[in-house]
């Protein structure tokens, strides 16, 4: 085999294949092209998922004619003139390849007008071959038409997922974009059908139903934070509202949407012992940066960023999360569908507080049509917010025990519903930790020396913090380049294997948590279930509910039991009332 | 098949082979016993394919024939049968077993025993045989040390290594080792050694009961599995794969300090100080000290604390030759150690704070256990 230079046609489909590599990378790039040339309003139109007919027309700066040409060329920007601009990048491409990968996997036509423009220029480039510039009529802006996505490149076509997988997806992403732009008026048609159209007065609510579905998306709490050169915004679910994956979990830095996963890490963190195992929140959350702070060239999709200081950032996000979790989450409400027979099938609010009832085209419109449906669920957070800044619950007044399972019991805003054996777990759970934390470590020399090898990056995060695992009752001694030679285990993690447990102690590291902590917590929980907190089904005098019922108020977070669940379901006022029709459903 | 056995054998036989059985498999035939007429006994078997046990009992056998009945249902109904003959009588075309017995009268579904995995027969010729009353001894001065962790298979399993005339058992996890030697009857051509799951052995212990009879071990060559043969009973296991760590390394050659104590007085200053360090680490400190005078005895201090239940401390005369010491070790591994040994004194070796402590019965080098040490 000769080598040679590759032809500049299978040059530039190789070099395609990084930026696109589904419909939605051309959508995810067109649009960010719109919003960075100043568009007020985007209109996004696709045919076949994307891969007959991706439109997206903008009323932006547009394009001169003169520059039409060369738009299409490879590493060809008007965002970007000096290498040092890469670190202060305030839009949201510089990379000069979209259009140009675009173009060369698909017939492309290019269709723009300038404010001070007599007529608008059109150019088409089929594959790579780029045509002549001619002379149109079209209103200020640009308008991108991409036919027959990846015809050149049947590989690619093959490796698409389902028309209505790559339609999601493109949904999902100009869902985001429009709730990342609230400002800007977006509409999105599929096959001639308008799913979803935003009004751009900045209202991120309205939109967040587009994404979540109404009734999940009354439910979401606000999160406001800042911090110097730093701002997070947007909305995480509360505890009673998960998912059994991250995928909605989404970050934007500084209007850009990006996967992350030591952020969604963050977030998830944030939600640690309040959910339940493998359960996970949803959300999305804006965080603005200074452009130094963050380097968005990582990525060819620009997918994933670095940081500047990562741990700040996580710590910041983690931080404000919990707040706003802590501060709105409420005790769940007992939800009205459940609540008796009145709301029945036929009530229109329940039938729209379906996701799946109403597709996704009528959204926009619900917070209009739809009062609400649940108030009480934003209602009560306000209060509960009025009385404790944190997730302290009210005095209650015990009313007695349920069954020999709950406790009952009556607070400022309505009736309180106890399991008693989560809230004594959850007390018991915070003494353990308690007295966890002021014992002295105590270390189990092994038998024969564990070795371990790690990864040059982990072996040079484990020989950082050698001190912190000392104290943490671990003995360890390197034994080469990367590997170590563990001696002796703290206590706790006798009955498991050593190796496991500082490559879990190496992870935390990674994601800047205190190291062990969570693997702590998880054995501590484990031995408090083993049956030291009281059963249901246990009688209980009234001295011992009392008991209990002040020490849950005393805990740190009552809420829920060290495995995430509810230790209590709140009855409001406002509930009762409106179950026994003293005044109407809304 | 057409066979009459007495209830008593039969209830027997069913309760020792139901140990093998899985209860909890997606192959249902897993969760049923073997019944089969073998050479004018009847032959029962369990396996949950680690493990296997084959049990013949008497019987009258008037027709030949074999299937498998559900194991629950036929060791609950045997169980509460009268102490008389029971007849089995099978219905090879609808695999129903008919039970009759006194006045009751019962039909069993069955599996067809066909779809039973062929269990592997014993070949007494050159296996090793054992005294049961020491080899059960063996299992259970050893088993205890083995690890449940499964991560690290090999260690759940006891290296059982076999040499001319001699046999070592040695188990650890990785903070203890426990090594029991003993001396066969016969002498061994060719030395061997297998990792048998502790389990397995566990379960030998139990079927074996003490008897003058020798348990006989063979290991069929190619299969990967040991039989072990007791009287009429057989269990056979799958061996583990993979190298046991050097355990010789780890014995201490030497040390600095000997203390000599009553076996029984420090197994009960150690189930003291369980009560108390169970609580926390299950630390127990052992504060080892000369004698401080000519006439006064020198002693074990042996404390636990606990921050929730409180303190307690349990001195014990003892006979220290070397340096005092001041040592902590898990309690419950000492006192799982100390309760196999069974002369009346034992002796505690150790050098430093951090160095591995040694356990030796006094008088008896067949039993050593090592145990680390652990830092407060």
């Amino acid at each position: 085999m000769t080598i040679r230079v590759l032809s500049p046609d299978v040059a530039s489909q190789i070099s395609a294949g990084e930026v696109i590599e589904r419909p939605a990378s051309v959508v995810k790039e067109l649009v960010e092209n719109a919003l960075d040339a100043g568009a007020r309003s985007i209109s996004i139109t696709i045919q076949d998922a994307g891969k007959r007919l991706i439109e997206v027309a903008d009323d932006g700066s547009g394009i001169p004619a003169e520059e039409l040409e060369l738009s299409v060329t490879r590493h060809a920007t008007s965002k970007l003139v000096e290498a040092h601009e890469l670190f202060q990048i305030t839009s949201l491409g510089f990379r000069g390849e979209a259009l140009a990968s675009i173009a060369s996997v698909s017939r492309l036509s290019l269709t723009s007008r300038v404010e001070q423009g007599k007529t608008a220029a059109r150019l088409k480039v089929d594959g790579g071959k780029t045509g002549k510039v001619e002379s149109t009529g079209a209103p200020r802006g640009t308008v991108v038409n991409v036919q027959d996505l990846f015809y050149n490149v049947p590989a690619r076509l093959k490796f698409l997922k389902s028309d209505s997988t790559e339609r999601r997806v493109i949904d999902s992403l100009v869902t985001r974009y429009a709730l990342a732009y609230p400002n800007v008026r977006i509409k999105f048609s599929v096959d001639s059908t308008v799913t979803l159209q935003t009004t751009g007065d900045g209202d991120r609510r309205s939109i967040l139903s587009a994404l979540y579905g109404a009734e999940s998306a009354t439910q979401m709490l606000d999160v406001l934070a800042e911090e110097t050169s730093m701002k997070l915004y947007g909305f995480i679910s509360p505890l009673s509202l998960t998912r059994s994956n991250r995928r909605d979990i989404a970050f934007f830095v500084n209007g850009r949407w990006i996967q992350d996963i030591p952020l969604s890490t963050a977030l998830v963190q944030a939600y640690h012992t309040l959910l339940m195992v493998g359960r996970y929140p949803l959300a999305s959350l804006f965080l603005e940066i200074a452009p130094e702070q963050v380097d968005v060239n990582v990525h060819p999709a620009k997918a994933e960023i670095r940081f500047r200081e990562p741990d700040k950032v996580f710590s910041f996000v983690q931080r404000a999360a919990r707040r706003a979790l802590l501060a709105y989450s409420p005790v769940p409400q007992v939800s009205q569908p459940n609540w008796g027979q009145t709301w029945s099938q036929t009530d229109p609010g329940w039938i729209l507080a379906h996701p799946e009832d109403h597709p996704l085209d009528r959204a926009p419109q619900v917070p209009n049509s739809y009062p609400a449906a649940s108030p009480s669920g934003v209602q009560v957070t306000g209060s509960n917010l009025a009385q404790s800044e944190f997730a302290q619950i009210p005095l209650l007044r015990l009313i007695g025990q349920v069954g020999a399972t709950y406790l009952v019991a009556e607070g400022p805003d309505g009736l309180y519903l106890i399991d008693q054996h989560a809230a004594h777990e959850r007390i018991l759970f915070e003494k353990i930790i308690d007295q966890h934390a002021s014992s002295k470590v105590a270390s189990q020399v092994l038998l024969a020396p564990v070795v371990l090898d790690l990864s040059g990056s982990q072996a040079s995060l484990l020989q950082e913090n050698l001190e912190v695992l000392g104290q943490l009752g671990f003995v360890i001694e390197e034994f080469g380049p990367a590997s170590f030679q563990i001696r002796a285990v703290p206590v706790i993690f006798n009955s498991s294997n050593a190796s496991a447990a500082i490559r879990a102690v190496v992870e935390d590291f990674e994601e800047d948590e205190t190291p062990l902590k969570s693997e702590i917590e998880l054995r501590l929980a484990g031995r408090v279930c083993k049956g030291m907190a009281v059963k249901a089904g246990q009688v209980l005098s009234i001295e011992e509910q009392k008991n209990l019922l002040s020490n849950l108020e005393a805990c740190r977070s009552p809420r829920t039991c060290p495995h995430g669940r509810p230790t209590m379901i709140h009855l409001s006022v406002d509930l009762l009332e409106k179950q026994f029709g003293r005044r109407g459903p809304r | 098949m057409k066979v009459t056995v007495l209830q008593e054998n039969l209830s027997r036989g069913v309760n020792i082979v139901s140990r093998a059985v899985s209860p909890r498999s997606t192959l249902p035939v897993l969760g049923n016993i073997l019944m089969a007429t073998d050479d004018g006994r009847l032959r029962l078997s369990a396996t949950n394919l680690e493990m296997g046990i084959t049990c013949w009992i008497a019987a009258r056998i008037e027709g030949e024939g074999s299937t498998t009945v559900p194991a629950r249902t036929l060791s609950d109904l045997v169980n509460t049968l009268p102490v008389d003959n029971v007849q089995l009588n099978l219905d090879a075309r609808t695999q129903n077993l008919n039970v009759r017995c006194g006045t009751t009268n019962a039909d069993i579904k069955c599996i067809d025993a066909q779809d039973f995995p062929p269990m592997p027969s014993i070949d007494l010729d050159g296996a090793v045989q054992l005294n049961v009353a020491e080899f059960k001894e063996m299992i259970q001065q050893v088993t205890f040390a083995a690890s449940t962790d499964e991560a690290r298979p090999v260690l759940m399993g006891v290296l059982l290594t076999v040499d001319k005339d001699n046999v070592t058992m040695a188990a650890a996890d990785g903070f203890r080792l426990s090594v029991r030697k003993a001396t066969l009857a016969t002498h061994t051509q060719r030395p061997f050694n297998l990792i048998i799951p502790a389990r397995a052995l566990n379960e030998l212990a139990r079927v074996a009961t003490e008897g003058e009879e020798p348990v006989y071990m063979a290991v069929p060559k190619g299969r990967n599995q040991v039989i072990f043969r007791y009287k009429d009973v057989e269990v056979t296991s799958q061996l583990i794969d993979g190298s046991f760590p050097d355990y010789q390394q780890i014995i201490p050659r030497s040390f600095k300090s000997r203390t000599l104590v009553s076996t029984a007085a420090l197994v009960k200053a150690c189930k003291q100080a369980e009560i108390f360090a169970r609580e926390g680490m299950n630390v127990a400190r052992l504060d080892i000290r000369q004698a401080k005078g000519e006439m006064q005895p020198s002693e074990v201090e042996i404390s636990a604390v606990s921050e929730e239940t409180g303190k307690n401390e349990t001195i014990v005369e003892a006979t220290v030759d070397g340096t005092g010491l001041l040592i902590a070790f898990n309690v419950k591994f000492l006192r799982e150690a100390l309760e196999v040994i069974r002369t009346p004194n034992v002796v505690l070796e150790t050098s430093a704070p951090n160095a591995p402590g040694v356990v030796k019965p006094v008088g008896d080098d067949s039993f050593l256990h090592v145990i680390m040490p652990m830092h407060v």
